[in-house]
């Protein structure tokens, strides 16, 4: 046993102990549950209530009309297989998501593995996290403006470059692009990934670990074998983080990509920034069911519930 | 550190390696602001640089920029710290009740995940929608009894309440999510143990689950306090009256933006980085003095 | 209480509840009135929503000096502005927000009308506002959402506008210009005289409009007009037809890759243009001038198709009543009477009342600013910073000459949601 954080032992098969205090399970959920009903629920069905209002000449009218929902999916059905502009987003929007996933799971899951094993002590690993955490304490709004000096055509990254010579050029791809978008989710989420995997791998014991190698497993069999699936709730829950933001940004996805790429989170932005609110609250409540259903899906794979 | 005193397998060097490569990714941006928040009085906030000093630095020591970023940032930085402890108590608790079973699970974890779905700036609006129908509500009360403390009443909207739980409804789910890695395969034992020796459930939690889950405790506190630090969408409509920082900063893009906010960006990370040393080399020479003692 | 029977109060139409409201306002009033003396120590807080643009620390301490009123500046973005002034005007006392927002905000009943008569120099307030002209006489263009359109209401509750002056104010003109392209002459190396050249294949990747589609539209209108394309009627607020015939040209350019990216504020506008990103965008005058500053070539360059012009202006929310309704007054009084116009004037804004405003500049700063003369010595910024060598001519010129080759205005139009549905389409192309 090293350090606090690494207590696990053996696991005591099927028979959980049944654990007493249920009716405390209540009393221990309810502050929870009663913010999310005070500061989510009653504001969603507020904002939902909307969608289905009547919206013209400036002026909301109270009204049960499903036009929001018409308006959204106009010429999606009879168009294709040309895309209309609600599944081309949505298809973009999908895109990016994966790709941003891809990358900050293999990164997340690289970076965890270092500080959970190789990195020994729970100071140092702390250290290393909070050295991770800083650059996220200077404002978001200060650090999207500062990709432009870093990324731009003379910004560092491209006088770098062709101060070592590699390009005789600024490199116009690095910023205002899908590669910038990508790079800044990356940079903005990986944390969020890294976070919950190491969080399970601190769970692992170790002597499971030297029991893999005595019994002659090559490290990648071990880590494909017992830490990969070992760390799968913590892989799921990562995932729920990185692909419920994504789907649902804007402004990373504005800035970076120089508003000129498209995304459902900067659809609905544009339209409440036009206080179309109905077919705003129409677009989210759409966008809300589907992720839900993608996040309803890896549970179905992996049950983050199950083992707790 | 190397208290085993083997030596460290190439793996260890590759990872080494690409966990350096990524924390220099992460400081990338902060590069960018460090380098021009030391430019002379005509910099602009990109390349090329206009002349080398701390003017930026004196400016933002006086707070003479547009508005008042250090009473902003005060602001953030108590809400951030209201976020943070409220964030575990509330995360802590559910976290715990859904080791057990109980009615309204599934549906509570949906809740919590459609939190982080749903746009924040719908989000926003909403509470702000929410916030306005308190605040018609308590007038009419006004107007209609007399009251004499709700005279002069203005809204209800305000940085510890519509602002505080707009934040605790992003930073939660992240929370509750954590600790269910955290809780992932949480042996039982060590608290049958506890309560076979006859523990209350109050003294297991205290005694036993918390000194084991402690570091990620902290790590749950440390996000949420980055999170609510950086929040500006879900905040936008749920402000009330006086800014948070980022708020502020985004209002400032409006107008005429000098390298006095990376100045702010340079401090901020410079400060930081030196707690973080300061504190990790205090706990290093306390390990190594207790371990000095116990030999 | 005739603004009950109303439709749609605001977002949420509780109408039964603004009913109690309403009616029991009066007692209200009539208590607050019965004992002034208990308030009457405290000094009136103002909690100003608007963008930073007009919010400097200065204006609000000499405020604070001359009237003992405080201000609280809450600086928003511009998307948050209308929100806020939409959702929750209770959580405001003073709105600072751009003229053509109005037919967005006034629908919502969320503006009372300013009385003409409690502003003391509502006479003396540019005709550009009040019948879109100059002080010199020039006819300025009305295409989009004009100030004059949109300046007055049909009464204190109105929430429509009159089409000729009233007694009633929607909004009270704090500052406002005209904007043109931006350009880097040191990049671009030949001259430009037409709104044309935005879309010029030559700066390929160079290039950006405003990323508020209603804008946005209009730089294309006259990229449209000024190829010859096609003529409007109306620029700001085009037909169906119009906004497709526009989106498409806008399409294509955005598929060659004619955008580096949109710009969504001041501050984006200026970095784009001092680190090189771009080299032609349409612009601010104190953005180029900002630029100018960091010692980058940048031009404020007049056009042969004119300029397109905004505004901004105080609204005051329905809710402001009593002492604050009256600190309001006293503020919005005070902003007019010259000191806060000298201040927005050496920025590069426009003030409302031009000769109060003189009469708080020195003679060189108003010949150079608004005489389009040479500057006789350094022109500073409020905050003592250099922004002009002596010997410069301001771009564009004089007040006249740029406020008289005004062609349009920032709008909303009334094919609104239909170009919201245009845009998305344009950006997901």
């Amino acid at each position: 046993m090293d350090g606090a954080g690494r207590v696990s032992g053996v696991k005591v098969g099927d028979a959980r102990p049944v654990r007493r205090g249920r009716g405390a399970a209540y009393w221990q959920a309810a502050p929870f549950a009663l913010l999310f009903l005070l500061f989510f629920i009653v504001p969603l069905v507020l904002t939902v209530a909307v969608s289905f209002w009547r919206f013209d000449d400036y002026v909301l009218t109270p009204e049960l009309n499903l036009d929001a929902y018409r308006e959204m999916f106009e010429g999606c059905i009879d168009r294709l297989p040309s895309l209309c502009v609600t599944f081309a987003t949505y298809l973009s929007t999908l895109r990016f998501a994966l790709m941003a996933w891809a990358v900050t799971l293999v990164l997340g899951f690289a970076i965890a593995y270092f500080l959970a094993f190789h990195v020994r002590s729970v100071p140092m690993q702390m250290a290393l996290f909070l050295l991770c955490t800083v650059p996220f304490w200077t404002s978001n709004i200060i650090r999207m403006v500062a990709w432009v000096p870093l990324l731009g055509r003379n910004g560092l990254v491209n006088q770098a470059l062709q101060g070592v010579g590699a390009t005789d050029a600024p490199l116009d791809w690095l910023l205002y692009s899908e590669f910038s978008v990508v790079l800044a989710f990356v940079h903005l989420y990986t944390l969020f990934m890294m976070v919950p995997i190491f969080n399970s791998m601190a769970r692992i014991d170790r002597s499971l670990l030297e029991a893999a190698r005595d019994a002659g497993a090559s490290s990648w069999q071990t880590l494909w074998n017992v830490v990969i699936p070992l760390c799968k709730p913590g892989i799921v829950i990562g995932s729920i983080f990185v692909l419920t933001i994504v789907m649902g940004d804007f402004v990373t996805v504005g800035i970076m990509g120089g508003q000129q790429i498209a995304s459902i989170g900067k659809v609905i932005q544009v339209q409440m920034s036009y206080l179309q609110f109905p077919v705003a609250a129409a677009n989210a409540v759409v966008l809300l069911g589907i992720v839900l259903l993608m996040i309803w899906a890896l549970t179905k794979l992996v049950d983050i519930r199950r083992e707790l | 550190m190397n208290r085993d005193g083997d030596r460290r397998p190439p793996a260890f060097w590759w990872l080494a390696a690409l966990f350096s490569l990524f924390v220099l990714f992460l400081y990338g941006p902060i590069l960018a602001i460090v380098v021009l928040s030391f430019q002379g009085p005509s910099g602009g906030l990109t390349f090329p640089m206009n002349g080398v000093s701390t003017f930026w630095f004196s400016k933002l020591w006086q707070g003479v920029g547009v508005v008042d970023i250090w009473a902003a940032f005060g602001r953030s930085l108590r809400l951030g710290a209201v976020v943070m402890l409220l964030t575990v108590l509330l995360a802590l608790p559910a976290g715990l009740a859904f080791r057990k079973r109980f009615v309204g699970q599934g549906a509570l974890f949906y809740v919590a995940v459609a939190s982080l779905i749903v746009p924040s700036i719908v989000v926003s609006l909403g509470i702000g929608l929410e916030f306005r129908i308190i605040d018609d509500a308590v007038k009419a009360l006004a107007e209609g009894t007399g009251w004499g403390f709700l005279r002069g009443y203005e809204t209800a909207a305000g940085l510890y309440t519509s602002a505080l739980g707009a934040h605790l409804t992003w930073t939660l789910p992240f929370g509750l999510l954590i600790l269910f890695a955290v809780f992932n395969r949480f042996n039982p034992a060590y608290e049958e143990a506890a309560r076979d020796l006859g523990a209350t459930p109050g003294r297991t939690l205290r005694h036993v689950v918390l000194p084991i889950i402690a570091p990620s405790l902290v790590g749950v506190a440390l996000f949420g306090f980055t999170l609510s630090w950086d929040e500006v969408a879900r905040t936008s409509q749920a402000i009330g009256g006086r800014n948070t920082l980022p708020l502020e900063l985004q209002g400032l893009t409006t107008t005429v933006t000098t390298p006095e906010i990376y100045a702010l960006g340079t401090v901020t990370t410079g400060l930081s980085l030196a707690v973080i040393g300061v504190a990790l080399a205090g706990v290093m020479i306390l390990r190594r003095r207790r371990a000095a003692a116990s030999r | 209480m005739n603004d009950i029977k109303r439709p749609g109060q605001g977002p949420i139409g509780r109408r039964g509840m603004l009913r109690a409201t309403a009616g029991l306002g009066l007692a209200g009033a009539a208590t607050r009135l019965a004992a002034p003396a208990v308030h009457a120590q405290e000094p009136v807080v103002l909690r100003y929503l608007g963008t930073a643009v007009n919010q400097s620390a200065e204006i609000a301490t000499k405020a604070k000096q001359d009237l003992g009123i405080t201000i609280e500046y809450i600086p928003v973005t511009t998307d948050d502005v209308i929100r806020r002034a939409v959702t929750q005007p209770n959580t405001f006392d003073l709105l600072d927000m751009e003229y053509f927002s109005t037919k967005r905000v006034a629908p919502s009943g969320n503006l009372q009308g300013i009385e003409a008569r409690r502003i003391k120099l509502f006479d003396k307030i540019t005709p550009v506002f009040t019948r879109g002209v100059t002080a010199g006489g020039k006819t300025l263009g009305d295409q989009g959402t004009a100030p004059k359109k949109v300046q007055f209401l049909t009464g204190r509750n109105s929430k429509e506008f009159a089409t000729s002056p009233t007694e009633w104010m929607s909004l009270i003109p704090t500052t406002y210009n005209a904007d043109t392209l931006g350009i880097r002459p040191d990049l671009i190396g030949r001259p430009i005289e037409s709104w044309a050249e935005l879309l010029n294949p030559q700066f390929k990747g160079k290039a950006s409009i405003l990323n508020i589609p209603s804008i946005g539209i209009m730089d294309a209108a006259m990229v449209m007009e000024a190829t010859g394309q096609y003529k409007y009627p109306d620029k700001g607020n085009m037909t169906r037809a119009e906004i497709d015939r526009t989106m498409a040209m806008l399409t294509e350019a955005k598929k060659a890759g004619q955008f580096r990216a949109f710009w969504s504020d001041f501050n984006e506008s200026v970095n784009l243009m001092a680190s090189g990103e771009t080299v032609i965008q349409s612009m601010w005058s104190p953005a180029v001038t900002k630029v100018r500053s960091q010692g980058v070539q940048c031009i404020y360059q007049p056009l042969k198709e004119g300029y397109r012009a905004w505004a901004t202006g105080f609204g005051m929310p329905r809710t402001l009543e009593g002492r604050k309704l009256d600190g309001a007054y006293e503020f919005i009084n005070w902003f007019l009477s010259g000191w806060a116009g000298a201040f927005l004037n050496r920025q590069g804004y426009y003030s409302a009342v031009l000769e109060t405003a003189q009469a708080n500049m020195e003679p060189y700063e108003w010949a150079y600013w608004m005489e389009g003369k040479p500057a006789a010595q350094d022109i500073k910024a409020p905050d003592g910073s250099l922004l002009e060598k002596a010997g410069t001519v301001r771009d564009g010129g004089s007040y006249e000459e740029r406020m008289g080759r005004v062609a349009c205005w920032n709008a909303v139009m009334d094919e609104n949601t239909y170009l919201i549905r245009k845009w998305n389409e344009f950006i997901a192309a």
